[in-house]
């Protein structure tokens, strides 16, 4: 980066120099990927750096001879001679050729290392995980030791992994082309349907108790923008108390029981899901007594259900997640009156307010 | 060749009926020219309805599928009736001018393949017609999702649609092959051509080489979609790469069919208005032959991410494109020193693409690094991208070739004043929306989304990106008022007003049917010059 020199000729011109300086230095602040939380995404980050600091020296270069030319070699009045007719310099040519040579050698070498690095992939990993992605929705299988039988299935967008350990993630898709996205790992892979693509990472353990967004970054058709995930980072205690209970709920309840045949006032209210989005953004119910939720998907192929938060996002009630076109009349249980929000579980996007009183 | 041309009206023909069966090359180029700009019009357009959704978080203007076709079809007019197209226009004209021929080799067929461009353009927004819409799947049309079961018909007549221009294509390739190895003047040795008509040949190499694989591809698609195919459909034993694969095929040298003969363009303007020969004449032609060639083993490293290709040898392939790349920025910017620069409006759009094609390449560096293209990858730093390659790089070399050739077209020079407002308006308004995409793209925002969370950080350079998009727009204005009111009483332009090196300043402006009623003496790539001048060197 270029300095200004301390004699310039006129103020304009250090003032052109100065914005031009201010607006590099912005650039190149701006410039920059979010820290990576993964082993990998720092290897990733590193190249990243190695290679921005080549490309400013080059467009600082590059850039600076243009503007120098432009500065210096204006047409003056008294040109009225042609300027010498050099054809072309062998030597400058020559130099010129082999120095981006060597410097694309080195970039290229340099990323193949990291590469490996990032590929790699390790034999004994510590937890496998199924994401399988579906028009317009993710759900996460995690696999028992052996690789293949599925321990338990969340279908709420939500990848809950401990830190420190290798991942491995194996990819499949039900329908078209998707891509698993985490900007923090500095990292995605296609979901490719009939191909099973799979990558590790380590997050780093410093990262402990964050969320990360993720997303699918190929475009998978028309809710392309709302298949949205996130990745939560327990420590492996937590994780491991976390997956025993999941397998736990997963294996006790079979699926949730239908309202029991509810008394003559009960109240039943009526929602619909409808191109990944509810059509009503407020609901109210009694308060005191129970209630019935009649939920109508009609999505096809997209799961939805809805769950219940309370003000302090205490989880009250979380529908069965089905598949569109399809109905289901959840029994909520009597609340206390208060603002509550309702969502669905696999596209948090999708959201309205509860009103009970 | 010029016989056709040369038939004298008979007066109940109107002059509209000869713009519709001409088959002089200089008629056809400004046919394609004017399509070409009507196409970027209503491609920007729907780049606005884009950037207007993207303003803000939310869905204010668009439905998600009203979205989806609206980018497809921008990227889709854009690339396949814009510039590609444009470029081929300035080839038209321009070639047979600069090596002395009177017209193109096969003159009809030139007819054919200009008037095949806005047949394919009609059919490729009547999908707006359809019930279900235009084509959604993105210009990419990606399978599984460009199949039958996810996309209506508007997918069908796309597909018709490229079929259609990729005819054009071929058909104006070979007879820009033929014209350059058959029509040149006495005296007018490979070696001599300028630099244009190289790109052009190199150009018409790569679409003579790469547009069947696209055209086999698509009608694969159509197969897999109408006939009961299943070439690229995963679910009845396809494989979903392999269209990939087919569509990079054609569509990576594509991108250098959109970029050579911009550089073209450069080429003969930087040296006009530097007063100096071009900077390494011969390395410059090799650099464009290496272009071609390295550009059919690039086209995988749009597919970095899937899985399924050979990673270090499309990196290193990669890597090894800058080099030529880069030998033209140096003998570019050496043909200005100790040049005398004339600051006229083609020089400006010249410097315009010098200064943007630049970052075009650079930030193109950093995807060829595969893991730095891992978190890249179809986010807006890719959008960024692509924009300063084909935007800072071909449009502004457009306007460079318009602003450059416009005295020879039609007989009056362009208003500079109101040239160099465009220029301004346009180099901001393109900076404000495409430099702020990088930022969005380094911190996860993927292209193609018709919405995204406003907690994620992305609103306020969404916003700057709309306002630079409008500013775009707003520099068009401009450029239009300019074409009207030059054409009515713009200053005459004389035969040769910039001082050219290159054989169309040796004929009058605009040229007669047949071209020269004789040339000068053919000694180097700068006859005009040579003849100005006396040769300066052997």
């Amino acid at each position: 980066m270029s300095i200004p020199r301390p004699r310039l000729p006129r103020p304009a011109r250090s003032l052109a120099a100065l914005v031009a300086l201010a607006l590099l230095l912005a650039g190149c602040a701006a410039l920059e990927p979010p820290a990576a939380v993964t082993s990998q995404g720092q290897d990733t980050r590193d190249l990243y750096d190695f290679v921005f600091i080549i490309a400013v020296v080059i467009f600082v270069l590059v850039e600076g001879l243009i503007v120098y030319a432009v500065l210096r070699y204006r047409r003056k009045p008294t040109d009225t001679e042609l300027p010498p007719q050099v054809h072309g310099n062998s030597v400058l040519e020559v130099i010129w050729t082999i120095v981006p040579t060597i410097v694309v050698l080195i970039m290229f070498v340099f990323s193949w290392q990291t590469l490996n690095q990032v590929d790699a992939v390790s034999p004994t990993p510590a937890l496998t995980v199924r994401a399988v992605a579906a028009q317009f929705q993710w759900q996460f299988d995690y696999l028992a030791p052996d690789g293949q039988t599925v321990q338990f299935t969340q279908q709420a967008p939500e990848l809950d992994l401990p830190v420190g350990v290798d991942v491995h993630v194996i990819l499949r898709s039900k329908d078209v082309i998707h891509a698993f996205y985490v900007p923090k790992f500095l990292f995605k892979r296609d979901v490719v349907p009939g191909r099973e693509n799979n990558f590790d990472f380590t997050i780093d353990p410093a990262d402990v108790n964050q969320t990360f967004r993720g997303q699918c970054a190929e475009f998978c058709g028309t809710f392309h923008s709302t298949m949205l995930f996130s990745v939560k980072a327990l420590s492996p205690a937590d994780f491991k108390t976390w997956l025993a209970q999941q397998v736990a709920t997963a294996a006790a309840s079979p699926a949730p029981a239908p309202s029991a045949a509810g008394g003559a006032t009960e109240t039943t209210l009526a929602l619909t899901a409808h191109n990944i989005a509810y059509d009503q953004a407020t609901l109210s119910a009694p308060a005191g007594q129970p209630f019935v939720l009649k939920f109508t998907n009609s999505d096809p192929g997209v799961s939805h259900n809805v769950a219940i938060t309370d003000s302090t996002g205490q989880q009250i009630f979380k529908g069965e997640i089905f598949s569109g076109p399809d109905s289901r009349s959840y029994p909520i249980p009597a609340l206390p009156a208060g603002t509550y929000t309702f969502a669905c579980s696999v596209h948090p996007q999708m959201t309205g307010k509860l009103t009970v009183h | 060749m010029a016989t056709t041309t040369l038939r004298t009206s008979t007066g109940y023909r109107s002059g509209l009926y000869d713009w519709l069966t001409t088959t002089d090359h200089k008629k056809i180029g400004i046919l394609y020219l004017a399509n070409s700009i009507l196409m970027f019009l209503i491609g920007g357009l729907f780049a606005l309805l884009v950037r207007v959704e993207l303003a803000q978080p939310g869905l204010q203007f668009l439905t998600d599928a009203q979205y989806n076709q609206a980018f497809t079809i921008h990227a889709s007019l854009m690339l396949f009736l814009f510039v590609i197209p444009v470029l081929a226009g300035f080839g038209n004209y321009i070639v047979p001018l600069m090596i002395g021929a009177p017209d193109m080799a096969f003159p009809r067929i030139n007819a054919f393949s200009f008037w095949l461009l806005p047949l394919a353009a009609i059919v490729m927004l009547s999908g707006f017609a359809t019930g279900g819409g235009a084509a959604a799947a993105g210009w990419t049309e990606y399978s599984p999702l460009a199949q039958a079961k996810y996309e209506g018909i508007g997918t069908d007549l796309w597909i018709v649609a490229l079929l259609l221009i990729g005819t054009s294509s071929i058909l104006g390739s070979i007879n820009f092959i033929v014209t350059i190895f058959k029509m040149r003047a006495p005296g007018m040795t490979l070696l001599r051509m300028p630099i244009m008509v190289w790109t052009m040949l190199v150009t018409s190499i790569l679409v003579l080489m790469a547009t069947p694989v696209l055209t086999s591809a698509l009608i694969m698609l159509f197969i897999d979609r109408n006939l009961g195919g299943h070439f690229f459909d995963p679910a009845n034993g396809g494989n979903a790469i392999l269209w990939q694969n087919t569509f990079w095929f054609y569509s990576h040298p594509a991108v250098y069919i959109m970029v050579l003969p911009a550089m073209g363009i450069i080429s003969e303007v930087l040296p006009v208005f530097s007063r100096k020969p071009l900077f390494g004449y011969k390395a410059f032609v090799f650099a464009t032959a290496a272009i071609g060639a390295l550009g059919f083993s690039v086209w995988a490293h749009h597919m970095f991410t899937t899985g399924a290709v050979y990673l270090p040898f499309f990196s290193f392939m990669t890597f090894l494109i800058a080099i030529p790349t880069g030998v033209k920025f140096f003998n570019w910017i050496a043909t200005m020193f100790r040049g005398q620069l004339t600051f006229s409006t083609p020089l400006l759009y010249a410097l315009g693409f010098l200064t943007m094609f630049l970052i075009g390449g650079i930030n193109g560096a950093f995807s060829a690094a595969v893991p730095v293209d891992f978190a890249l990858h179809d986010t807006y730093w890719v959008v960024a991208h692509i924009h300063y390659v084909l935007f800072g790089g071909s449009v502004f070399a457009v306007f460079a070739g318009l602003y450059y050739w416009w005295p020879k077209m039609f007989g009056r020079k362009l208003n500079e004043t109101l040239g160099k407002i465009q220029f301004v308006f346009m180099f901001i308004g393109f900076n404000l929306t495409f430099f702020p995409m990088h930022i969005l793209g380094l911190s996860g925002m993927p292209r193609r989304i018709a919405d995204y969370d406003p907690n994620a950080g992305w609103n306020d350079l969404n916003l700057l990106a709309t306002i630079g998009g409008f500013t775009i727009a707003f520099s068009i204005l401009p450029f239009l008022w300019n074409v009207f009111i030059t054409s009515r009483s713009g200053e005459p332009a004389g035969d040769d007003p910039w001082e050219g090196n290159t054989l169309e300043w040796a004929t009058s402006s605009p040229p007669p049917p047949y071209n020269f009623d004789h040339l000068p003496e053919i000694r180097s790539e700068r006859p005009v010059f040579d003849a100005r001048h006396g040769a300066t060197h052997a």
